[in-house]
């Protein structure tokens, strides 16, 4: 048992490309925390540090409470789970369940007893003398998980273990892992680019971007209180609506509409230019919010009906807003929003509505804005305005 | 396999009812013998064609020329009892170690080296290692008889580094010819099968050896559990190859010792050629060319075989 603590680990590859960048991370003794982030920034090099099998250019890492920087990965005491499982191809079920066991001289009758008891959790008694070519991606992972189970580490590593499994096989052992995470407890460090299964695995969820960490925090906390610009468009699906703001002492001005700030909303009071966001469930259907709120009319320029809920998508009269932070979320985005009205260069709003009211296509609509969730950045910096919980 | 497959197929139809003649998808259909019949019609013509004719030829005596006269099979008898053939045979034995066994091992311990400390400009050696594989068997003859020559580079290194007295004839020496031999044919195939392994192990995902580092494997456990494993078909290939260059090697035998001295670099091939234009024993050098053939066929066989159960066990 053991937490990770990594303290400025940075990596610099051969070819000059720095993938992580000073990242210093707490990982408490059993808890599961998701690294998230768009392609490419860096996720998989920091697991493959923690694993030792990748050289940390610079910083330390810790797992329990020694330090591991330059400790071989045998001897660092983790588990790995690949994305594509990584199976031994000639080895049956069980000799790939064993072969760590029998690596570390684990005496025979123990080592079966681990692996008997692993196949057992997993379901895979039935499955033992079968190579992987005779698996399906379900079992091929979960023979991956075992592999890693019976070797009772101090650590599971996983880089994305889930992402070659079908929609709906990926749900139900996003449910097994997370039982099996409660049932063990072992301190377990995921990667993932997918923010749904950050957000329902993750105890903490660390954003990262181009290398370097941008928060770590509950999944609650970082969709409530983001930290900047890009973690507040790169987590939530559909994504925050953003566009250029002025607010004055008790008011705020974006695209011709005008709202009144509560007195606990960060900037209340103050006199400033800012980028607003609102998460397109603070917009309601008039009918359903409350009368205090305040409404604004727009009009429909699609309507996506998922069923309970509409998206409604409409363009304000204000330019998009663009910067680094915005594109990086939208294109990590998998949904189809970020095509949808693309080449329009205003900016684009969703509101996610009650499935109930029927919205048709350019049908003027009064939606009520929650304006006690509004979220304030600053437009050059991207960083979050007057979030007292956000440390500066 | 075969019964698996078949009884699969059967269960198929019968889950599934279907006219008659019409196959499963997937099941074997006779069009495939239109895409095959160029290249059979090769085969036929120009390799199953001689073979007939020479199996035919060694049941007959026949000087080459005159009438030939059938005997049966009594080629075959006196072949059995020919010592210079058994000798022969033996020779072509200690050739596949050196043309097969060694550079296979020696292959894969590079292979295995490489993968763990990547060498820069790995392009060019391979390129390199794999030239003699496009030299003509004559040109690489002249230019090793050169190098064995009595006073060729081989033995004036010997005598620069005080050696001397290890120098000698190699072609010549009855002990040391057919080694020599040998040494080349590890020249010529070790580039082979190292082109081979090195383009097999890159199809190995590289998550594999990175699990293998985290489940404790150390540079022998991942050799065995990762590289070894994953250039199972292309050892096998190699192995096929080259027991195959080893046992119908002529040209390299025929242009430096020509299976001398004394018939200590007789080969097969080389025997079977002696017979049929030196002593007009066509009958006879059929016989030996019938036998060599049916020893590679077993030998390529008996290799598949091995490896086809591995992979299964
Ligand atoms: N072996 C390497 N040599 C040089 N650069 C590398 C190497 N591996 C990764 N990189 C670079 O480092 C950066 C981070 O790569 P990494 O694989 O960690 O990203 P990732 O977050 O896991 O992305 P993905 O979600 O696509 O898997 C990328 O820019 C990548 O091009
Ligand atoms: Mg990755």
């Amino acid at each position: 048992m053991g937490g990770i603590r990594l303290d400025g680990a940075t990596k610099v590859y051969p070819n000059g490309v720095t993938a992580v960048e000073a990242v210093s991370l707490e990982i408490p003794d059993g808890e599961f925390m998701v690294l998230v982030g768009p392609s490419g920034c860096g996720k998989s090099t920091l697991l493959r540090m923690i694993a030792g099998l990748e050289h940390v250019t610079e910083g330390r890492i810790f797992i329990g409470d020694e330090d591991v920087t330059s400790v071989q990965p045998r001897a660092r005491d983790i588990a790995m789970v690949f994305q594509n499982y990584a199976l031994y191809p000639q080895m049956t079920v069980e000799d790939n369940l064993g072969f760590g066991l029998k690596l570390r001289r684990v005496r025979k009758n123990e080592r079966e007893r681990r692996v008997t008891d692993v196949a057992r959790i997993l379901g895979l008694d039935t499955l033992m003398a079968r190579k992987p070519a005779a698996l399906s991606g379900g079992q091929r992972q979960r023979v991956a998980m075992g592999r890693a189970m019976v070797r009772e580490p101090k650590a599971f590593l996983m880089d994305e273990p889930l992402s070659n499994l079908d929609a709906k096989l990926r749900v139900t052992m996003r449910g097994e892992l997370a039982r099996l995470h409660d049932r063990l407890g072992v301190t377990t460090v995921y990667v993932t680019h997918d923010q749904v299964e950050a957000m329902t695995l993750g105890q903490r969820v660390a954003v990262l971007r181009d290398g370097v960490l941008q928060q770590c925090d509950t999944p609650q906390n970082l969709f409530h209180h983001p930290a900047n610009l890009f973690v507040a468009a790169f987590m939530g699906s559909p994504s925050m609506n953003l566009v250029d703001a002025a607010v004055e002492r008790d008011r705020v001005t974006f695209a011709g509409f005008s709202l009144p700030l509560p007195d606990d909303s960060p900037l209340a009071g103050e006199t400033r230019e800012a980028i607003l966001g609102i998460r397109p469930t603070d917009l309601r259907h008039s009918r359903e919010a409350s009368p205090e709120l305040p409404r604004i009319t727009v009009r429909a320029d699609v309507v996506e009906e998922l069923g309970g809920v509409s998206n409604l998508l409409f363009l304000l009269d204000a330019p998009r807003v663009v910067t680094d932070a915005t594109r990086a979320a939208a294109e990590a985005g998998s949904d189809d929003e970020g095509t949808l009205l693309a080449d329009d260069q205003r900016a684009r709003f969703c509101a996610s509505v009650d499935g109930r009211r029927n919205v048709d296509v350019g049908e003027e609509v009064e939606l009520a804005i929650d304006n006690t969730h509004l979220h304030f950045f600053d437009a050059d910096t991207g960083r979050v305005l007057g979030d007292s919980t956000i440390p500066a | 396999m075969a019964e698996r497959q078949s009884a699969g197929a059967g269960l198929l139809r019968r889950l599934r009812p279907r006219r008659r003649d019409e196959p499963a998808p997937g099941d074997p259909r006779n069009i495939g013998w239109l895409y095959v019949l160029p290249g059979l019609a090769f085969y036929v013509l120009f390799t199953l064609a001689p073979l007939v004719h020479t199996v035919y030829y060694s049941l007959f005596s026949w000087d080459g020329l005159t009438a030939k006269t059938y005997v049966g099979l009594s080629n075959y008898s006196s072949a059995f009892v020919d010592s210079a053939l058994r000798s022969s045979f033996v020779h072509s034995a200690v050739l596949i170690a050196f043309y097969a066994v060694i550079p296979v091992i020696l292959g894969l311990l590079l292979t295995a080296a490489l993968t763990r400390h990547p060498v820069r400009g790995f392009r060019f050696f391979r390129t390199a290692l794999f030239l003699p594989q496009l030299i003509a068997g004559v040109v690489i003859a002249q230019a090793w008889t050169w190098i064995y020559d009595d006073n060729g580079p081989l033995n004036w290194a010997l005598r620069e580094v005080g050696l001397g007295s290890l120098a000698r004839p190699w072609l010549g020496d009855f002990s040391w010819a057919l080694p020599a031999i040998g040494t080349i044919g590890t020249w010529v195939t070790y580039g082979l099968c190292m082109v081979l392994f090195v383009s097999g192990v890159q199809k190995i995902p590289s998550t594999l050896y990175d699990a293998a580092r985290v489940d404790g494997a150390g540079a022998v456990r991942e050799f065995l559990a990762v590289t070894l494993p994953g250039l199972r078909g292309e050892v096998l290939v190699a192995l096929v190859l080259t027991t195959i260059n080893a046992l119908r090697s002529f040209d390299i035998v025929y242009n430096t010792t020509a299976g001398g001295p004394g018939g200590t670099t007789l080969v097969p091939s080389m025997y079977m050629y002696q017979n049929a234009f030196l002593y007009n024993k066509v009958g006879y050098a059929a016989a030996v060319a019938t036998i060599l053939a049916v020893t590679i066929f077993v030998l390529a066989a008996i290799v598949l075989r091995v490896g086809d159960r591995s992979e299964r066990a």
